[in-house]
């Protein structure tokens, strides 16, 4: 039967294995163990693979590790400015600036847009110094001398039959 | 149905001094980032080693990163641990190096080496006979084998956990995932590292 433990809190288990539970828990967990055979199986399996894993010892640090990073970090200090400024950009120092651009670009959109909504009196005839109103106006009247020369022609058709013959 | 308990490692709730350390470094004091290199050479090299498995590269990445850290002063802000953000930058850069083109190559003569015998580390007890010796040389090479065939993320999830005693949380801080996927990495991470080392269990190589 399967235990719930083994797949709800494997970390319970993994931290037992590694001596990481407090000593309370760390024997409620072996009373459990006792009765559990697949969380005893557990134990033992992980037991070894920890043991194996601590077979696994890295190699010493050089000597020289800390000299050479100094050395790195002179070479830096005797670089140009412009070259720490870009580096200062690739590495982060631009973050404490990026409220201050934040706070421009919005600043600059309101702009804008404060601009693109502003009235218009003026269009295509602007350039000549008239108005909308007054094209309009001048529309309406040529309109209207064309509708008085239509009902004239209208009133009168033997002018009109006799400019024709 | 099981409490939720602590473990006895500290939690992030924890004051950080390495923290404090790097915010003199911010303010010029160049021996505070003394002590933080002393402090966390070894162990940054070790797991990156673990991580490359090739100590010159380990060692070069390593001076990278703390590099990093040193170019970054200037803007370093305490939002986490100070040994979470060191260990996320060594992870990205061991994660870009396994991935870059050029490891493909250095691998294939690494496993040449591999082949023609050659050892993969002194022991340190040499009061082993020479069958023990290679006994301990095959076990050795086989966990290596075995931690490298792991996915890179629950390869960095697993040293951190085993070697670096890392809590879930700051293994999740590092790797930038939540908690429980570093509990989900780490569990199909050692159930395939106890398949592939079970013969250690009933003793003698496969």
């Amino acid at each position: 039967m399967n235990c719930p433990l083994l797949f709800e809190q494997t970390d319970l288990l993994l931290d037992y294995t590694a001596g990481r539970l407090d000593s309370a828990t760390a024997a409620l967990l072996e009373r459990h163990m006792e009765s559990c055979a697949r969380c005893a199986a557990f134990r033992t399996e992980q037991a070894v693979l920890w043991n194996a894993l601590d077979a696994w010892e890295p190699e010493p640090v050089s000597l020289s590790f800390n000299r050479t990073l100094w050395q790195r970090i002179d070479a830096i200090a005797a670089e140009p400015w412009y070259r720490r400024l870009i580096d200062g950009f690739r590495f982060g120092a631009w973050k404490p600036a990026l409220p201050l651009a934040a706070a421009v670009c919005v600043i600059a959109a309101g702009f804008v847009l404060d601009h693109a909504n502003a009235p218009t009196t003026t269009n295509v005839a602007g350039a000549s110094g008239v108005s909308i109103t007054e094209v309009d106006q001048a529309e309406k009247a040529l309109d209207d001398i064309q509708l008085l020369r239509q009902l004239d022609s209208a009133s009168h058709p033997e002018a009109k039959n006799s400019k024709t013959m | 149905m099981w409490p939720r308990v602590n473990t006895v490692i500290g939690t992030s709730a924890v004051p950080d001094p390495d923290a404090d350390l790097m915010l003199r470094v911010r303010d010029g004091d160049e021996d505070s980032f003394r002590v933080l290199l002393d402090k966390h050479r070894n162990s940054l090299v070790h797991f990156l080693y673990r991580m490359v498995q090739e100590q010159p590269v380990s060692e070069e990445l390593a001076q990278e990163v703390f590099l990093r850290i040193y170019r970054s002063r200037a803007s370093y802000e305490p939002t986490a641990r100070f040994t979470t953000w060191m260990f996320r930058i060594a992870t990205h850069l061991a994660l870009n190096w396994l991935r870059d083109a050029k490891h493909e190559r250095s691998q294939e003569r690494l496993d040449e080496d591999r082949s023609s015998g050659m050892p993969a580390r002194e022991l340190p007890d040499r009061k082993l006979s020479v069958e023990q010796r290679m006994v301990y040389q095959a076990r050795l090479q086989e966990v290596r084998d075995a931690i490298a065939t792991l996915p890179e993320k629950q390869r960095a999830a697993v040293l951190m956990h085993k070697y670096e005693e890392m809590e879930y949380s700051q293994i999740a801080g590092v790797l930038e995932i939540s908690e429980s996927a570093v509990k989900s990495l780490l569990f199909r991470a050692y159930e395939t590292l106890r398949a592939r080392l079970a013969y250690m269990v009933t003793g003698g190589p496969r």
